[in-house]
């Protein structure tokens, strides 16, 4: 569905996108990850024909952006939350879009209906809550009914509600079968949202996998908590295992939690507490992000 | 046509018109009201006072450089220009649907200054015993209002397309037209070929220049070359530059 290959954005003073490439399937729900300053908003606006690449290519359907026949037909996008006009109503908004957009006015009100916002349609944007907002931007990338819906930190300013309100519309997106792409850093969003993530560092690629792979690729060790954990430690050791103490009777083992406990019932040693520290998409993100260079 | 309607749309569901053309009525009625209350009843009968009354009109030009530029700009100052620039990805087609629209627009204005200008000297000549006589030649500004107007918009948006910023670009105008106008007097009689005296000239519509105004037609041919030029170099200048964001 998206495809970009060896994308590289430069500024003046900085390289934003850094020989950039990868490729979303369609049908999924795809996280885009990175720090702030990573390049995820230069990457979706060179994406959406909004910035021009220094070189490489960004195409959605195979297309540039600007070369597709009904854009807002094949991709919906929500950016910044700012963009309107304060004067103008929030059906106006709308209108305006559909109409350069060939799109039939009645959809307005339909995504409108869509996005919880009929009551206001008529209010000047510029009274609208940032919730509100952030929903009239989701209305406009609805209007065409795309296929992909591309999203740059739609989380953003929301409170709770709002967000889950995103995620629920989300997800009721993907299950009728449309692709989302959305860049973030709010990690727990994510990981309760995406099929996928990728992630970017300083403009490159670091990582593009199932959420349930790296989360795994973060799991800690296993740790095990025994009234003899000296000599649990120095079985261990002997069994060539790293391992450290990580507190009182509790031992910090690499391995799996299966082969520490069959060393501890060969060796007759109690054994209190045996887990598995869990990983989290937020430890697997901080470990890939300070692994990349600088 | 698609672009151009919703670009009209734009124009229409915020009070950007709504105020420059009350403000245009205003100010319209407060110098005729002038002007021609500075005349005694002999000179009102004057065709070239008549003439010079209806040269008033002219006055929507201002507004009309004014609303080109603020037809790019506002959409760069509020962002929406993303949006825009994501129903019409071809920049090309977009520039040339604003263009249209300013266009459009500054011919209403103009046509509507015409009728107000014309109500309120009728008023005003008739309030005075004095006589309105409408030919060719006294009604001929009111139809330089309109082709200056549809000039000066198109150097609007040329404008506002060099500068995309709202307060830089309405700022450079005034600027222009308030001081450097008066500055390039000091190179002489060739003054008369400065962006505002050619569309002056345009909109009092005298068929023969003098040594210090273009004749109408020749004026209008500097102010199409004028927005020509702006419309180009503004063109290139959006089609070859990023949409502003205030993302990373």
């Amino acid at each position: 569905m998206i495809e970009v290959q060896h994308l590289t954005k430069r500024y003046r003073h900085a390289t934003a996108v850094d020989d950039l490439s990868f490729s979303i399937p369609r049908g999924r729900i795809t996280g885009f990850l990175g720090p702030n300053g990573a390049g995820k908003t230069t990457t979706l606006r060179v994406l959406l024909g909004l910035a021009l690449p220094t070189s490489g290519r960004a195409t959605v359907a195979g297309r540039r952006y600007r070369e597709l026949e009904a854009p807002l037909l094949t991709v919906g996008a929500v950016l910044e939350a700012s963009n309107y006009h304060p004067a103008r109503s929030g059906r106006n908004h709308l209108r305006v879009l559909a109409t350069a957009a060939g799109i039939s006015r009645s959809r307005v009100d339909d995504v409108l209906g869509e996005v919880e916002l009929s009551d206001a349609a008529k209010r000047r944007v510029g009274s609208y809550s940032l919730g509100m907002r952030q929903r009239l931007s989701v209305a406009a990338a609805l209007l065409g009914e795309p296929e992909l819906l591309v999203l740059d930190e739609p989380a953003n300013g929301l409170d709770p509600e709002g967000i889950r309100w995103l995620r629920n519309f989300l997800r009721s997106y993907a299950a009728d079968g449309g692709t989302v792409f959305v860049s973030s850093h709010v990690l727990a969003e994510i990981s309760q949202l995406a099929d996928e993530v990728l992630i970017i560092h300083r403009g490159k690629l670091v990582a593009q996998q199932p959420v349930a792979e790296l989360i795994a690729r973060a799991a800690g060790a296993t740790r095990v908590r025994s009234p003899r954990a000296d000599d649990l430690l120095a079985r261990l050791r002997d069994a060539g295992i790293e391992a450290e103490v990580a507190g009182d009777g509790l031992l910090a083992v690499q391995a799996p939690p299966e082969t520490v406990g069959d060393l501890a019932a060969e060796a007759g040693i109690p054994v209190h507490e045996l887990v598995v520290d869990s990983g989290s998409l937020e430890e697997a993100f901080l470990e890939l992000t300070s692994e990349s260079p600088e | 046509m698609s672009a151009l309607r919703a670009e009209l749309l734009k124009a229409g569901t915020t009070r950007l018109l709504l105020w420059f053309g009350l403000g245009l009525v205003a100010f319209l009625l407060l110098v005729l009201s002038i002007h021609i209350g500075s005349h005694d009843r002999a000179g009102l009968g004057q065709l070239s006072t008549q003439r010079s009354v209806f040269g008033f009109a002219g006055l929507t030009a201002v507004i009309a450089i004014l609303i080109g530029a603020i037809l790019v700009t506002a959409e760069y100052a509020h962002g929406t220009i993303n949006q825009s620039f994501l129903a019409v990805p071809v920049r090309g087609k977009l520039l040339g649907a604003k263009l249209c629209a300013a266009l459009l627009v500054a011919f209403v204005l103009a046509v509507g200054a015409d009728l107000v200008t014309l109500v309120i000297a009728e008023l005003w000549f008739h309030g005075r015993g004095a006589t309105l006589h409408l030919d060719r030649y006294t009604l001929a500004p009111l139809l330089g209002a309109v082709g200056a107007s549809m000039l000066a918009a198109a150097i609007g948006i040329g404008v506002g397309a060099v500068f995309r910023r709202q307060t830089a670009s309405i700022v450079t105008i005034l600027l222009w037209l308030l001081i450097g106008e008066g500055v390039i007097g000091i190179i002489g009689d060739d003054a008369r070929f400065a962006p505002g005296r050619a569309l002056g000239a345009v909109a009092v519509a005298h068929s023969q220049g003098v040594a210090d105004r273009l004749g109408a037609w020749p004026a209008a041919v500097i102010g199409l070359l004028y927005a020509a030029v702006f419309c180009a170099v503004g063109f290139l200048v959006v089609l070859g530059s990023d949409v502003p964001s205030s993302g990373d």
